[in-house]
C-alpha cells in the first residue's frame, strides 16, 4: 500500500479566523486507493480544512500537494480541475433537477461546455451509476428521493468527474444502518478504482470499521495519526474528546416522598425516534445522552412539542398531555432550553430584560395589552439575583453578555415560567469553566426544590457531576441506563460510543 | 422603501422651498391684487397659490397649468404646479405636508383619493390656508370643493349626445374606468336614468364594465361585447383611454361606420379616431378652466367674500354656480364641452 | 414501522406514466384546468365558443405572455421582479419618442431597439443583485421607480396617439384570420421569442445555471458556477424580453402612452406562477408560463361573454388566480425534510 503516491498532501496547514485560530499547521496525507478517516468533535477544525483543499477558502499558511504539484492557494476550480470533490454534508444536489441532471452537472460545468445535450447527460450518468453497480431512476428529482439516496446522487456527480481525493464529510449522519453497508460497499469500489478517499466522520465504530488510516483534529491540530490497526475503541474515543477536567460529582438530595413528573411511554416520531420510553420524579436530576445525531434533541423537541410525534404518551403530573406547540407546553409546566442558544432561544439585539420576560409576557401584561414596568422591573431584578448574571444595566442588549452570561438569561426566561419540568438540551456548549459550574449549582437548587430536570448533553463530566441517572439513546432507540454509582466518566464514555 | 420616500421628501421640499424663495425675492416689489390682508393667511404681502394635481406632466394636468397661469398673470398672483411622481395618496400627502410648512394662501388641490386626505387638508385649514378641492365629492376638510359639473347632469348630457348619434334607438354598454370610481359610475347611472325617461328604445346590454383605466383591457372588454353582443350600436366611456380602446377595437372589426361612441377623454387622445370617425363626440371639462375656477374661489374666499348658490366666478362654465343643499362645501359649474371632428382643434389638451 | 416506511417510499416515488402526463411543474394539471374551464363553457354558453374567441385570447395573452418571458428566467433563479413593466413601457415610448422626434420610420429595427434599451434598463437590476448582492424584490422596487420617474421627467409624460405609419402598419398587418378575429404578425416574433427562451433554458449551460442558482445558490457555487455572472445574464436577458414586450404592447395597441402597463406586474406575475414558476425558484418552463397566460386570459376574457355581471369579474378572476396558485403550492410543499435517523428494524 505505501508504495502508491500520495494523492493529496497539506502540510503546515495554518487558518485563523479574526483572531481565532482554527487550523494549526496541520499535516494530512492520502494515497491512491487509501480510505483515510479525518476523525475530530464540533469545532476540531474538520471543516475549515475541507475548505481550504477544495479551494473555499484560502489558508494562511502551508502548502496543498495535489498529485505531484503543490500550492499555496487554489480556487474552487483548479482543486476540481485537480481531481479533489468533496461531497459535503448537505449533499449540495439541486433538489429541482433530475438524477441525471444532478450526475451531469459538475462535469458538464468543468468541461466549460456551452451547450447541453440531454442525451449526453443520461448516457454520463448511465455510465456512473452502472460503473457502482447502483439501482437509480434518472429521471426522478432529487428532491423525491430519500436521503441515502441523494448521498448516491452525490457520490456519483463527484465519480462524473475525473475524481483522485474524494471527500466526504459525515456521509452517514442522516443513513440507517442497512443504508450505510451500502455506502460502504461503494467506497470499497472506489477504493479499488484507486481513488483515494478521506471519510469524515466522528462515529468510532465507522470510523474503525472502514478506515486504512486515521487522523484525528482536535483544536485546529493533529492529536493522532495512523494506521487504522493502532487504535481501538478507548484510544480513540480518547484522542477525539482528549481528557476534559474531571467536576465534582455533587449530587442534588433527592426528595422524599416524590411524585411522578414526567412520564413519557412509547413516543415515537416518523424518521425520527421510536419506542422511546422513561420517566422522571420530582427533584430528579436526568441525564439523556446520545452521540450527534442520536436522536436525543429530537426526543426533547418533541416532548416540547416542536417536532410532530406518530405515537406515544407524554404525562406531565400524572396528567396526560397532548403538546402541539410551545403554548401547550407551557400550560402544561414543561420548559425547554435549546441547544443553540442564538438562533432559537436569545434575542440578540433586544434588552436583557426583554428576554429574560419574554416567556411570561402574560404575568407583566395588565389587562389590555399593556406591560406593567414595575411588575416586569421585578421579575428582572429577581432573575438577576437568583441567577448571579453579570449585566450592565438591564436595558443593554442581550449581546453584550459573555456567552455563559446569555445562557442563565436564557435559562432566567424559563425558570420565570416556574415549570415543573425542565428540559435543558447542551446548556453549557460553548460556556467558560467558571459559568458551567455556576449554571449546574442553580439546577442543583432548582432539584432540591423539587423540579425535575432532563438534562440532554453529550459533555460526559457534566453528566457525571449532576445526574441521578443517564439514559442512552442511539439510533432512535432508547439503548441503556446507568444510575446511582455506575455513573462514572468511563461508563458513561464506553456506553456512549457502543 | 423607506430610504427611497426619504430621498424623494427631501427632493421634494428642496424644489418647492427653492420656488418659493424664488418668488418671494422675484416679486417683493409688486403688490398683487386683493393681498390686502383683510382675509388672507398670508403676511408676506404676495399671494401663492400652490395647485396640487394627482400627477405632474400628462396633458391633462399641463392644460390645467396653461390655465393656471393665464389666471396668475391676469391677476398677478404666483401659481405653482406640484405633484407626487406617482399617482398613490402617500406621495400626495407628503407632498401637501411639505407645503403646509411653506404656508402658501391658499391651496387647490385635485385629490387621488379625497378620503385619505381629509387630515392633511384639515391641518392645512388650521394653519389658515384656504383649501379648494377639484373631483373630490363629499371631502370635508375643504372650504369648497369645485365640481365642473352635476355628474349625473353629465352622464344625462352623454346619454343625449349618445341618443342623438343612435337615432334614438339601440343597445349599448357603458365602460367605466373602475366600478369603484364614484364620478365613473355617477354617470353612468345618470346615463341610464337619461335613457329611461327620454330614451324607451336604448337598451343597456349589461352592468357598467371596467377596463381598468387601461387602453388595451378597454379594446379587450369591446372585442367581447362584439362577439358576446353581434347588435350592440352604442358605447361610452369614461376613462379618457375608454374611447381610445373601443374606437380601435371597432376600427379592427370594420364596425366603426354602423356604431356610435360618445364617451369622456380629450383630444391628444381620442383626435385621430375623431378623425376616422370611430369614435363621434367626446366630451370632457376643460383642465384650464377648473383649475381658474379653482383659483378663483380662492381669490374670493381670500378676499373675505362667500361662494353661495349663483356665485359668478368669473370663468366660463362657472358663472352662475350651483350649490349642492345636502352638502354646503359642494359647489358645481355647468363647464362640460363637446368636441367633434370638427372642433377639436380648439381644445390643445 | 416497516411498512409505514415502505408505504412513504412507494407513495413518494412516482409512476412514469402519470408523471409524464403532469409534467415537471404541473403543466399537466393546467392543461386540465384550463380544458375543464372551456368544458364548463361549453356547457354555460355553447355559442361562446368560437375560432374569434380563440383569437381575442391570443391577442389579448400575447402582450402579458411577453411580458412574462423575462419574468420567468427571473423567478426560475428564485429572484422576483416588479420592474419588468417600466422597463417595457420605457422601452416602447422611448423608441417611439425618438422615432417622432427625429421622423425615422421602421418596421423590424424598433423591436431591436426596444430590446436593447430594455437590455441597458435591465443592467441596473443585474449590478444592483449579482454585484451588491441586493434582494431581487427590493432591487426591482427601486428600479421601477426610477425608471419610471425618468421617463415622465425626461423622455416625455404625453400621449402619443398615432404612431410612425411604418411602425404602425406592423399592427394593422394581419397573417390570418381566427374567426372574426384578425390574428396579427406580432404573434410570429412571440412565438420566436418563446422558442429562444425554452431553447436557452433546456439546451445551454446558462439555462441550466439558471435553475441550479433558483435550485440552491451554494450548491451552484460549489460545482463551479459564477453565480454572480450567471445572475448578470439573467438581469440583461430579462430586460430584453421586457424591452421587446413594451415594442409588442405600443404596436399592438397602436399608441404610445408612458402610464400604459405599470399596473400590469400582477397579473403576469400570477400567470407565469400558475405556469408552475415557484417563488421559491428552480421550477417552470416556458409551455407552463403559456399554459399560465392562456389560463388568466382566457378568464379575463370570457366573463362578458358569460354574462357574467361585472361586479363579480374582479372576484372570479381573484379566485381563478388563487385555485391556479394555490395548485402549484400545494404540490411542491415538499418541503425539506429532516436527516433520518431512527434505524429501521431489519428482520
Amino acid at each position: 500500500m505505501s508504495e502508491r503516491p500520495f494523492a493529496l498532501r497539506a502540510s503546515g496547514v495554518t487558518k485563523s479566523y479574526g483572531g481565532v485560530r482554527a487550523l494549526a499547521g496541520v499535516d494530512v496525507h492520502v494515497r491512491a486507493g487509501e480510505v483515510l478517516c479525518l476523525a475530530g468533535a464540533n469545532g476540531s477544525g474538520k471543516s475549515t480544512l475541507i475548505k481550504i483543499i477544495s479551494g473555499v477558502e484560502n489558508p494562511d499558511h502551508g502548502t496543498i500537494e495535489l498529485g505531484g504539484t503543490s500550492a499555496q492557494r487554489l480556487t474552487v476550480k483548479e482543486a476540481v480541475d485537480r481531481g479533489v470533490q468533496v461531497i459535503f454534508q448537505d449533499m449540495s444536489l439541486f433538489p429541482n433537477l433530475t438524477v441525471a441532471e444532478n450526475i451531469a452537472m459538475s462535469a458538464r460545468v468543468s468541461s466549460n461546455a456551452r451547450w447541453i445535450s440531454e442525451r449526453k447527460e443520461r448516457a454520463l450518468a448511465r455510465s456512473v451509476v452502472e460503473r457502482l453497480g447502483l439501482r437509480l431512476d434518472l429521471d426522478a428529482e432529487v428532491q423525491d428521493l430519500p436521503v441515502a439516496d441523494r448521498q448516491l446522487v452525490a457520490i456519483c456527480r463527484a465519480l462524473a468527474l475525473d475524481v483522485k481525493v474524494l471527500f466526504m464529510d459525515e456521509p452517514t449522519t442522516a443513513l440507517t444502518w442497512h443504508e450505510v453497508e451500502t455506502l460502504f460497499r461503494v467506497v470499497a469500489q472506489l477504493k479499488e478504482q484507486g481513488v483515494a478517499i478521506v471519510f469524515v466522520s466522528h462515529k468510532t465504530d465507522e470510523v474503525l470499521d472502514i478506515s486504512d488510516r486515521i487522523t484525528v483534529l482536535r483544536n485546529g491540530e493533529v492529536v493522532a495519526d495512523g494506521p487504522t490497526a493502532e487504535f481501538d475503541h478507548a484510544s480513540l474515543v480518547e484522542a477525539l474528546l482528549g481528557y476534559s477536567a474531571t467536576e465534582d460529582r455533587v449530587l442534588s438530595q433527592a426528595l422524599a416522598a416524590a411524585a411522578p413528573a414526567l412520564e413519557v411511554e412509547g413516543l415515537a416520531a416518523t424518521d425520527l425516534f421510536a419506542d422511546v420510553s422513561f420517566s422522571l420524579v420530582q427533584g430528579e436530576v436526568v441525564g439523556l445522552t446520545g452521540l450527534l445525531g442520536s436522536g436525543r434533541s429530537e426526543v426533547a423537541e418533541a416532548i416540547f412539542g416542536k417536532v410532530p410525534t406518530t405515537g406515544g404518551r407524554v404525562r406531565v403530573a400524572g396528567r396526560e398531555v397532548s403538546i402541539e406547540g410551545i403554548d401547550d407546553a407551557l400550560r402544561a409546566g414543561v420548559a425547554y432550553v435549546p441547544s443553540d442558544r442564538l438562533t432559537q432561544g436569545v434575542f440578540l439585539d433586544q434588552s436583557i430584560a426583554t428576554n429574560l420576560v419574554s416567556a411570561t409576557i402574560g404575568t407583566v401584561t395588565r389587562r389590555g395589552g399593556v406591560l406593567d414596568e414595575s411588575a416586569m422591573a421585578a421579575q428582572v431584578d429577581d432573575a438577576v439575583r437568583d441567577l448571579a448574571i453579570k449585566i450592565g444595566e438591564p436595558t443593554d442588549p442581550a449581546r453584550s453578555l459573555s456567552g455563559g452570561n446569555q445562557q442563565k438569561v436564557v435559562l432566567g426566561k424559563w425558570l420565570a415560567t416556574d415549570p415543573g419540568v425542565l428540559i435543558l438540551n447542551g446548556p453549557t456548549v460553548g460556556v467558560d469553566a467558571g459559568s458551567k459550574a455556576a449554571i449546574m449549582e442553580i439546577l442543583r437548587r432548582k432539584a432540591s426544590a423539587g423540579m425535575a430536570i432532563l438534562l440532554i448533553s453529550d459533555d460526559v463530566p457534566e453528566l457525571v457531576s449532576i445526574c441521578h441517572r443517564v439514559l442512552f439513546i442511539r439510533r432512535g432507540r432508547m439503548s441503556g441506563e446507568l444510575a446511582g454509582d455506575e455513573i462514572t466518566e468511563s461508563n458513561v464514555r464506553e456506553r456512549l460510543v457502543t | 422603501m423607506n430610504a427611497r420616500r426619504r430621498a424623494w421628501l427631501t427632493a421634494t421640499t428642496a424644489a418647492t422651498a427653492l420656488a418659493l424663495t424664488a418668488c418671494g425675492t422675484a416679486d417683493s416689489g409688486t403688490t398683487a391684487p386683493g393681498a390686502n390682508d383683510d382675509g388672507g393667511g398670508s403676511d408676506s404681502g404676495d399671494r401663492t397659490i400652490v395647485n396640487v394635481v394627482k400627477l405632474a406632466g400628462g396633458d391633462w394636468f399641463n392644460r390645467m397649468e396653461v390655465g393656471n397661469q393665464e389666471y396668475a398673470q391676469e391677476h398677478s398672483i404666483r401659481v405653482d404646479q406640484t405633484a407626487g411622481d406617482d399617482a398613490s395618496e402617500e406621495k400626495q400627502i407628503a407632498v401637501l405636508n411639505d407645503l403646509i410648512a411653506q404656508r402658501p394662501a391658499a391651496l387647490t388641490v385635485v385629490p387621488n383619493s379625497p378620503e385619505s386626505l381629509e387630515a392633511v387638508l384639515k391641518r392645512a385649514r388650521d394653519t389658515g390656508i384656504v383649501v379648494i378641492t377639484h373631483e373630490a365629492p363629499g371631502i370635508t376638510n375643504a372650504d369648497a370643493n369645485l365640481e365642473a359639473f352635476v355628474n349625473e347632469d353629465y352622464g344625462a348630457h352623454q346619454m343625449d349626445l349618445l341618443a342623438e348619434c343612435l337615432g334614438n334607438e339601440g343597445s349599448y354598454a357603458h365602460v367605466v374606468g373602475s366600478l369603484s370610481v364614484a364620478s365613473h359610475n355617477m354617470w353612468a347611472a345618470g346615463a341610464l336614468e337619461r335613457a329611461g325617461e327620454e330614451y324607451p328604445d336604448i337598451t343597456r346590454v349589461a352592468d357598467p364594465i371596467s377596463s381598468e383605466e387601461s387602453q388595451e383591457t378597454a379594446y379587450n372588454r369591446t372585442r367581447e361585447l362584439l362577439a358576446t353582443y353581434p347588435d350592440i350600436r352604442g358605447f361610452l366611456g369614461s376613462a379618457s383611454t375608454d374611447v381610445a380602446g373601443i374606437g380601435r377595437a371597432l376600427e379592427e372589426a370594420g364596425r366603426q361606420d354602423d356604431t356610435c361612441v360618445v364617451g369622456t377623454s380629450t383630444p391628444a387622445i381620442a383626435g385621430n379616431l375623431l378623425e376616422s370617425g370611430a369614435v363621434d363626440v367626446i366630451t370632457a371639462w376643460d383642465p384650464a378652466l377648473a383649475g381658474q375656477a379653482m383659483l378663483a374661489a380662492a381669490e374670493l374666499l381670500l378676499a373675505g367674500e362667500e361662494l353661495t348658490d349663483g356665485t359668478d366666478l368669473g370663468i366660463p362654465g362657472y358663472e352662475s354656480l350651483g350649490q349642492d343643499p345636502d352638502v354646503p362645501n359642494s359647489f358645481f359649474g355647468n363647464a362640460w364641452i363637446d368636441m367633434t371632428n370638427e372642433n377639436k382643434d380648439d381644445y390643445p389638451f | 414501522m416497516t411498512a409505514d416506511v415502505h408505504a412513504e417510499r412507494a407513495a413518494t416515488s412516482r409512476r412514469p406514466g402519470l408523471a409524464a402526463l403532469r409534467g415537471r411543474n404541473n403543466e399537466g394539471v393546467l392543461a386540465g384546468v384550463i380544458l375543464l374551464l372551456l368544458l364548463v363553457m361549453l356547457v354555460v354558453e355553447p355559442s361562446a365558443l368560437t375560432w374569434g374567441f380563440a383569437g381575442d385570447i391570443i391577442r389579448s395573452g400575447l402582450v402579458t405572455l411577453a411580458l412574462a418571458l423575462g419574468l420567468l428566467l427571473i423567478i426560475i433563479s428564485g429572484g422576483m421582479d416588479v420592474s419588468f413593466t417600466a422597463i417595457a413601457v420605457f422601452s416602447g415610448y422611448a423608441t417611439v419618442r425618438l422615432m417622432t422626434d427625429l421622423g425615422i420610420d421602421g418596421r423590424v429595427w424598433p423591436f431591436l431597439l426596444a430590446a436593447a434599451i430594455g437590455c441597458a434598463l435591465g443592467s441596473l437590476n443585474a449590478v444592483l443583485v449579482a454585484r451588491y448582492r441586493m434582494e431581487t424584490l427590493i432591487a426591482s422596487l427601486g428600479t421601477q421607480v426610477i425608471i419610471r420617474g425618468f421617463l415622465l421627467a425626461f423622455v416625455g409624460s404625453t400621449y402619443l396617439a398615432t404612431l410612425p405609419p411604418q411602425l404602425d402598419s406592423v399592427g394593422t398587418t394581419t397573417i390570418f384570420r381566427l374567426g372574426s378575429s384578425p390574428v396579427n404578425i406580432v404573434v410570429v416574433p412571440v412565438a420566436l421569442a418563446c422558442v429562444a427562451l425554452a431553447l436557452i433554458l433546456r439546451r445551454t449551460m446558462f439555462g441550466r445555471g439558471v435553475y441550479a442558482v433558483g435550485g440552491d445558490k451554494e450548491s451552484a457555487r460549489r460545482v463551479g458556477f459564477h453565480v454572480a455572472r450567471v445572475q448578470t445574464g439573467i438581469y440583461l436577458l430579462a430586460g430584453l424580453f421586457a424591452g421587446f414586450a413594451g415594442m409588442v404592447h405600443v404596436v399592438l395597441s397602436r399608441h404610445a402612452s408612458p402610464f400604459d402597463l405599470v399596473g400590469m406586474e400582477l397579473n403576469v406575475i400570477a400567470a407565469v406562477v400558475i405556469g408552475g414558476a415557484l417563488d421559491r425558484g428552480g421550477r417552470g418552463s416556458v409551455h407552463g408560463t403559456v399554459l399560465g397566460v392562456l389560463l388568466v386570459s382566457l378568464v379575463q376574457n370570457s366573463l362578458v361573454r358569460l354574462g357574467i355581471s361585472s361586479y363579480w369579474h374582479v372576484l372570479v378572476i381573484g379566485l381563478v388566480i388563487l385555485v391556479g396558485v394555490a395548485i402549484q403550492a400545494r404540490s411542491n410543499a415538499r418541503g425539506a425534510k429532516r436527516p433520518r435517523i431512527l434505524e429501521e428494524v431489519t428482520p
